[in-house]
């Protein structure tokens, strides 16, 4: 039994008369990655701001139960935006020294450490969420909350992203990702949490949810998920 | 382990890099200097000594400083919501009031620099040009003098930093930049003139058992414009000038930054606990 380094049990989250979550309750290990898919609107980024404490719940409550750490979590948001004007390598400084870490390195983690002088308004999107990634890793938080780190990139860089993810998640970090790249998913996450319309509708290890229909994580998925909600779910695979 | 005056630090100087590198920060400087020279020329101030400088440039410099204070600090906070920084603040050890301590602190050597700089040249060209005359214009209560213009420029730069943290307080507020942008103004208004017209519209109102120089004091515009007459032009009056209070002046700038620190600081801290998705 893996320990678990944050745990939330029964949150609601309502957004005036809009339930954007009810009910979820989860757990995020060291040493795994948790993949939150689900339609768009179905409460994944809401869900994932709240494990990260940048959200209050409604009901419920998050607990941080982790090791005692300078930083206890890291956030990559949805579009990682930088201040313009500045290098990544300045960028990096900046966040580093908040937790005291190095920039250098977190820059060399995440495959940025050739390009430390390019401005941030210079770098390609997929370097962009890199640096974003770099971001989050500062301080070595024991949880990382990640909101889908590979959205918008190319075949290459999402499995470059997902790499990392996984990396991470070897390095004893537990990982908590957004994300509608099933087969990504699939190949990555140790647990996947299927939300739908703030639900959870299903939480199991990839094999046991293929299990369900018999087919890829996809076909479970678009059982389990109102058809007209699944549209934005991508089920190609990268490769 | 870090600490907050590390956090501080780091803040602080990503806000005076990013103000160094800014051209915007160097035309607004251009365009002060050229004001207070067009300005003091025009007055001819500067051949008659300081006190008639101060005189030239005084009336302008009351709605220069907070325009330039605002055109600096609008953004300081609003662009950090705006790009999803202050989220991943959030999740570092960095309070939310040594965040807009450190935001402010960078912007005030960008302020300063930009206001102080033209002021400190004029100072310069009132020195190498008064003719020595210039002691028989303030022969009242005393002799113009550099310490005078030092009293002037550092009144200014309190007033500057007073505008400075309530357009850091408005930044905090938005949520965008074109609230940002409109809340400014609308707090531009207020210091310039909206302060003055509340504290007068107060007195007309009958309140009773307070003076016209105490309430001045109050507002940010007329407190600086008190202190410069109390202890810069008091040399060219033969009895008190009795504009302002002068310990209720201080108090009200000072009071006025604290206050808006501290509005900005809960808006961060509220921006932290309440923003969705």
């Amino acid at each position: 039994m893996t320990d678990a380094y944050l745990r939330a049990t029964g949150v609601d989250r309502t957004f005036g008369d809009v339930t954007a979550l009810a009910d979820v309750s989860m757990e995020a290990p060291a040493g795994r990655v948790v993949a939150l898919i689900g339609p768009n609107g179905s409460g994944k980024t809401t869900l994932l701001r709240i494990l990260a404490g940048l959200l209050s719940p409604t009901a419920g409550e998050v607990n941080y139960e982790g090791p005692s750490a300078t930083r206890p979590l890291g956030y990559l948001p949805q579009a990682p935006t930088f201040r313009p004007g500045f290098t990544a390598s300045e960028t990096m400084t900046f966040y580093a020294r908040l937790v005291d870490d190095d920039p250098t390195e977190l820059l060399d983690r995440v495959g940025l450490g050739n390009v430390p002088d390019r401005r941030v308004e210079a770098l390609s999107g997929g370097m962009t969420r890199l640096l974003g990634i770099a971001q989050a890793l500062a301080g070595d938080p024991p949880v990382l909350a990640l909101d889908e780190p590979a959205s918008g990139l190319d075949p290459g860089m999402s499995q470059r992203v997902f790499d990392i993810v996984q990396a991470l998640a070897d390095d004893g970090h537990a990982v908590v990702v957004t994300s509608h790249d099933l087969p990504l998913v699939e190949r990555t996450a140790d647990r996947v949490v299927i939300l739908d319309r703030g639900k959870v509708v299903a939480a199991d290890t990839p094999a046991a949810l293929r299990e369900q229909t018999g087919g890829p994580l996809h076909e479970t998925f678009t059982s389990l998920v109102d058809a007209d909600d699944s549209v934005a779910i991508r089920t190609e695979a990268t490769e | 382990m870090t600490g907050r005056a590390d956090a501080f630090w780091a803040v602080f100087a990503r806000e005076v890099r990013g103000a160094a590198r800014s051209r915007t920060y160097l035309l607004l400087a251009l365009a002060v200097t050229l004001v207070v020279f067009a300005l003091a020329r025009a007055g001819n101030g500067p051949s008659a000594g300081y006190i008639p400088t101060v005189v030239d440039v005084l009336l302008v410099i009351e709605v220069l400083v907070p325009a330039v204070a605002f055109a600096v600090g609008y953004r300081a906070i609003a662009d950090d919501a705006v790009r999803g920084t202050l989220d991943v603040l959030a999740t570092y050890p960095l309070p939310p009031w040594v965040y807009v301590v450190g935001v402010y602190a960078g912007r005030a050597v960008a302020l300063l620099a930009v206001v102080l700089v033209p002021l400190s040249i004029l100072g310069v060209v009132v020195a190498t040009t008064a003719g020595p005359a210039t002691t028989v214009f303030a022969s009242h209560r005393g002799v113009d003098s550099p310490l005078l213009f030092v009293r002037f420029l550092s009144l200014t730069a309190v007033f500057a930093l007073t505008t400075l943290a309530i357009a850091v307080a408005i930044s905090a507020l938005a949520d965008s930049r074109r609230r940002a942008i409109l809340l400014a103004l609308v707090g531009l208004l207020v210091v310039v003139v909206g302060a003055d017209v509340a504290v007068l519209r107060t007195m007309t109102g009958g309140l009773v058992g307070v003076e016209l120089d105490a309430l001045l004091g109050l507002s940010p515009a007329s407190a600086y414009r008190g202190l410069v007459f109390e202890t810069v032009l008091y040399v060219a009056f033969s009895g008190r000038s009795s504009f302002v209070a002068v310990p209720v002046a201080a108090a009200g700038l000072v009071a006025w930054s604290v206050a808006s620190l501290l509005i900005a600081t809960l808006a961060v801290r509220r921006h932290r606990a309440s923003s969705g998705v």
